[in-house]
């Protein structure tokens, strides 16, 4: 694939991140509750992304061919193209106090926020969580856990040491700010 | 950890609801409303001033005050009789509102401070009026694990060296605050990152590198001041890496390694010293006698999981030393070899004259350690010559991290954290802040992955145990603790000694206070509205004494956010 001659430079970013609407949404809100929220994303965390699914360091038999056509520029400049875009929002309730005190004790154990910063906004490479779709944090921290998501082993240790009642409470958690 | 450690992230309380600063977010709020920049006028900062800076009560010229980083500051018009008098001069609000660590430098009344995201301000420490602000355009890619911090820039002719968190050093004109020149140290992509204020000698830039949390091989470099090219490089971890099988640490305690497990994985995997860790983000101490700087470096990659890693790891958490013009190695001593706990080390080192084990005064360096130790050192050949007693409880050390985790105190981020000590030579003291985080230690395996969070594991503070923290004043002669005043939460962020006879430090809830130097009676204090988590500073302007911090908060041990510089000083 690399070898063909790159159509890719002619395209324009508009064209390129149709594709990605068909599932991510016109309007920043996947058509299914197991894809995530690109829009709003910093874009350092959706080039790493990208580039991960790329190498096959992160397993997906949906992303990794529609990420191996890219090279490096053209996942930097999707990747800035979405961190521009709104945030959508879901329209996910707000959790129950028993629910969020649950979140913010486990938070509280391991320091979530050290990294996804306060009120988990995201910066850089690590991604935002607030807001995003809770069924695919269930998936992704599930598989994080599994180490079916091998991208990144240290949120894998971190995790593993969470009980799984407390992720569950911290998906929903998330998912109502 | 990478900061260096710290990730262990304990925190508490709930945290302020403003949304912060990340990204986007934060340039979009800017637009509102563009400060006019007015030019500094600060005098271009000679070697001769730097090297006088121990003396020099009028500035706050280096990030612990002098070349020796004693954090030891000759003013003293506010002192133990008066200082009850203290009131807020000014405050600065930064654009901002994130983990604020930055030692304020203050040159003949114009004062630089930075803050996450490597902002830099350049401000009139009489009124804190802003000259100027420089917003680094960050690149997409930053990869840090305890916080977008910053900790301050130092000044050298008419420039101001920053070092930021995608890995650049970058020198600005210190009246406008544009670029001067700039130099990519390293790749952020691998898991480099920058937050420690450079320190500045000889028409050099020494800066060394965080990502003790992503499998890097750490450095200390220098620069050439006026061009930004590279001088020389150290590597922290060197090819041997492997040392002397040491099985206890520094204070004779038994670290429980599996040598003859380890010499087998050395015999399967080779040395591990490409990607071994061992950052260095706090300043070195430089001796211009001797020509020799001093600094520590942290911990082994990854944190928690030694079986990648077998032998010592040298020269992760150690001292170490090299000579100034070529950055060649001169002695290192290791506190704990093969870490799995992240205990290493992390506070600037400070030069004093010290006390040898026969009770003759020779120049000796000290260190606070994540251990919770005092470490006292001979500068001729790094050799330990005492430890104080724990200036924090010691439970179950050195017991290994397991699966399901074991207990052990004190937790990953110490003892002393990232904070800088104090000391008053004539008093014999060292002023150490500490936390108090009982934690899991839990060990998990996996590959080295390219450049990702790469702890071995987790640590995690224990829900239900109370945490705290204290300031301890250790004699170093000695290694008695004289002095300690409890405090409700665990203490990140520094301390400052001054000739008044008083130390300042501040907590996570906002409390900001003065103590006697001598017996810890506290004689002061105020409350920021936000975590002081950041060292204070003193300067004198106009014949008032000043003294200024930081209240912004801390992320890794997710304390208060806010965006403050506040100058108190006398009528
Ligand atoms: C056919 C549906 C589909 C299309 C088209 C698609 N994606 Fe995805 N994308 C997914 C799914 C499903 C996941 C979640 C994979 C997983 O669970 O690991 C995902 C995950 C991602 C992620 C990781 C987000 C995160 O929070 O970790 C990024 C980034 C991403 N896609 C970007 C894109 C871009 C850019 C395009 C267009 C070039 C695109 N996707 C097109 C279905 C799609
Ligand atoms: C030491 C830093 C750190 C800490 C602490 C941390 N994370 Fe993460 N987290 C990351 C990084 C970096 C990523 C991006 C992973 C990658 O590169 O794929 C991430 C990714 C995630 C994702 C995937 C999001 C997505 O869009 O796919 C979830 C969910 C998550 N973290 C939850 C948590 C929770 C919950 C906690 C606390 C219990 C936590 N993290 C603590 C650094 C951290």
């Amino acid at each position: 694939m690399s070898a063909s001659p790159r159509p890719a430079l002619a395209q324009s970013i508009a064209e390129r991140v149709e594709v990605c609407a068909g599932c991510h949404g016109q309007d920043g809100k996947p058509i299914d509750k197991t894809i995530p929220v690109i829009w709003g994303q910093p874009s350092g965390y959706t080039y790493i992304q990208l580039r991960d699914f790329k190498r096959g360091d992160r397993k997906s038999e949906i992303m990794q061919p529609i990420a191996s056509s890219f090279e490096k520029e053209d996942m930097l400049a999707i990747a800035e193209y979405f961190s521009n875009k709104p945030w959508p929002d879901l329209g996910q309730p707000r959790s129950p106090k028993d629910v969020a005190d649950r979140a913010l004790r486990a938070e509280r154990s391991v320091g979530c926020t050290g990294c996804h910063l306060d009120q988990f906004q995201g910066t850089g490479t690590v991604p935002r969580l607030a807001g995003q779709s809770r069924e695919y944090l269930t998936k992704t921290i599930a598989d994080f856990r599994t180490r079916a998501r091998g991208n990144n082993p240290g949120m894998s240790d971190l995790m593993l040491a969470t009980p799984p009642d407390d992720l569950a409470a911290l998906a929903e958690y998330l998912a109502g700010l | 950890m990478n900061r260096s450690s710290s990730i262990a992230f304990a925190t508490f309380f709930g945290l302020g609801c403003l949304l912060a600063a990340p990204g986007n977010a934060q340039q979009e709020v800017k637009q509102e409303y563009v400060p006019v920049s007015r030019e500094a006028k600060v005098s271009p900062v000679t070697q001769a001033q730097l090297t006088a800076a121990d003396k020099n009560a009028t500035n706050f010229l280096l990030t612990n005050v002098n070349y020796a980083q004693t954090r030891f500051h000759p003013a003293k018009q506010i002192n133990r009789d008066n200082v009850k008098g203290l009131h807020v001069a000014w405050i600065f609000q930064t654009d901002v509102r994130e983990s604020l660590e930055t030692s304020p430098i203050v040159v003949d009344g114009v004062m630089f401070v930075t803050t996450s995201f490597s902002h830099v301000y350049a401000l009139d420490a009489k009124t804190g009026e802003q000259f100027w602000h420089y917003n680094h355009k960050m690149g997409p890619i930053t990869t840090y694990c305890c916080g977008p911090n910053n900790r301050g820039v130092q000044v050298l002719g008419d420039l101001v060296y920053l070092a930021t968190l995608d890995a650049k050093l970058v020198a600005l004109n210190a009246k406008t605050g544009d670029v001067v020149w700039k130099t990519d140290i390293a790749d952020p992509e691998l898991g480099y990152s920058e937050t420690m204020a450079p320190t500045v000698v000889k028409d050099k830039v020494l800066i060394g590198t965080n990502g003790g949390e992503y499998g890097i091989r750490g450095f200390v470099r220098a620069y050439d001041a006026k061009t930004g090219k590279l001088v020389w490089n150290f590597d922290t971890i060197p090819e041997n890496s492997v040392g002397v099988w040491a099985t206890k640490d520094a204070t004779g305690r038994d670290m429980h390694r599996d040598i003859q497990a380890e010499k087998d994985q050395l015999a399967k995997l080779g040395d591990p010293y490409k990607r071994l860790g061992g950052g260095v983000w706090q300043n070195p101490a430089v001796d211009l006698a001797t020509n020799r700087i001093y600094f520590v470096v942290g911990n082994p990659s990854p944190d928690l999981d030694g079986s990648p890693r077998p032998g010592d790891n040298l020269y992760t958490d150690s001292l170490v030393a090299l000579d100034l013009d070529t950055g060649k190695y001169i002695c290192h001593f290791q506190y704990i070899a093969h870490d799995v706990w992240d205990l290493d080390a992390v506070s600037p080192p400070v030069l004093l004259d010290v006390k040898d084990k026969s009770g003759k005064t020779i120049p000796g360096v000290i260190h606070a350690g994540k251990t919770g130790h005092v470490y006292v050192h001979d500068r001729k050949d790094c050799s330990l010559i005492r430890f104080s007693e724990a200036m924090v409880p010691q439970e179950n050390m050195w017991v290994l991290p397991t699966k399901e985790g074991a207990r052990m105190l004190p937790g990953a981020n110490g003892g002393v954290e990232w904070s800088p000590i104090a000391t008053d030579p004539a008093q014999e003291l060292a002023y150490a802040i500490n936390l108090h985080q009982p934690m899991h230690y839990r060990v998990e395996n996996s590959p080295y992955p390219n450049g990702k969070l790469w702890l071995g594991g987790a640590f995690t503070a224990i829900p239900g145990e109370q945490q705290s923290g204290n300031i301890t004043a250790v004699n170093y002669n000695t290694g008695k603790i004289k002095w300690q005043v409890k405090t409700p939460e665990p203490m990140i962020g520094g301390i400052l000694a001054t000739a008044g006879g008083l130390v300042f430090t501040g907590e996570g809830n906002g409390k900001f206070a003065a103590y006697n130097s001598s017996n810890g009676k506290e004689l002061w204090s105020f409350r920021a509205g936000a975590g002081v988590n950041a060292p204070p500073s003193s300067y004198m302007l106009g014949n008032k004494q000043y003294i200024v911090v930081g209240a912004g908060g801390n992320t890794q041990v997710s304390f208060k956010r806010g965006n403050n510089i506040i100058a108190f000083t006398l009528d």
